[in-house]
């Protein structure tokens, strides 16, 4: 078996395509905000990440999530995959258009739709990833799907001006479809629920 | 202290848990009609998840009993438990008063 080509995922609220280099300019913007102070640093410069974008490895699956509109408003990978040993690493979630995305479940549904990719798609055993000490939203987001804590890698990162530990999360197929999947369809739905003021 | 006002209290000390993971010009107001999650929300999915997970933990301690809020009951509300802080705490209570 090869790793599924790339295409567009499509779910209710979002969507989620190919990274290109045509990508590179708004990616760009996003990983320079405040909102991606807490993960890794980026490329410096347009170029570097026009190159970056050009050089993603087969091993890799990079997306951009747009709203239904086609507007996009973030970016998510699927990393290191890894069919020998089915097992990837989710990462470079960002919601870059907060504004945007206010009241509506794109970053539950975005990560629904990653995770169906790596296990449906790929049939991959488990995934796993770190996030920064500092990032107790994040860490929050991830135990609440599922995800187990497994460790921790001590200072690990220098971000935000000091160094952070890295939480190390894993979630196995099982995990996926017991825990991950009722939680991310319950948040999808939330946002499908008519609000009553 | 009642029920409500209790519920009412871990509810509102989530958005300012949540306050203290966000920028100066991203906070929450920390009130009961504050709209949490859908039409005219403040909330992003993230937010959201972060305050779920403090309200459920806030709960579980204080009253010994786990009251799940993204269950196939919570999400077939008439009104959505995450409309506001309101509905959400008028939830809870009436979970926890199933006994």
């Amino acid at each position: 078996m090869s790793i599924p080509l790339e295409s567009i995922l499509k779910g209710s609220f979002v969507c989620l395509q190919p990274l290109r280099v045509d990508d590179a300019e708004i990616t760009f913007g996003w990983r320079h905000s405040d909102r991606a102070k807490l993960l890794n640093m980026g490329a410096q410069t347009l170029d570097q990440q026009r190159s970056w974008i050009a050089s993603r490895p087969e091993s890799e699956r990079n997306f951009i999530i747009t709203l239904q509109s086609g507007d996009p408003i973030g970016m998510l990978s699927l990393g290191d995959i890894d069919l020998v040993n089915s097992r990837a690493e989710p990462g470079r979630f960002l919601i870059g258009e907060e504004e945007k995305v206010r009241g509506i479940p794109v970053a539950a549904e975005a990560m629904f739709l990653l995770y169906q990719f790596a296990f449906e798609q790929c049939k991959l055993r488990r995934l796993f990833g770190k996030v920064a000490s500092d990032n107790r939203r994040m860490i929050k987001w991830q135990l609440f799907m599922g995800m187990q804590k497994e460790g921790c890698l001590r200072q690990h990162y220098f971000i935000d001006g000091h160094f952070q530990d890295a939480i190390i999360f894993g979630l196995l197929e099982e995990e996926y479809r017991k825990v991950a999947t009722p939680r991310l369809q319950a948040m999808i739905k939330a946002g499908h629920h008519p609000a009553v003021h | 202290m009642s029920t409500q006002s209790i519920v009412t209290k871990i509810a509102l000390d989530a958005l300012v848990s949540l306050n203290m993971e966000l920028p100066e010009d991203k906070q929450v107001p920390v009130a009961e009609d504050t709209n949490l999650f859908g039409n005219e929300a403040v909330l992003d999915s993230l937010s959201l998840v972060s305050v779920i997970v403090d309200v459920e933990g806030g709960v579980s301690d204080a009253f010994s009993k786990h009251v799940a809020l993204t269950d196939d009951e919570a999400m077939s509300q008439t009104v959505s438990p995450f409309t506001n802080v309101k509905t959400l705490v008028a939830y809870i209570v009436a979970k926890l008063e199933e006994g």
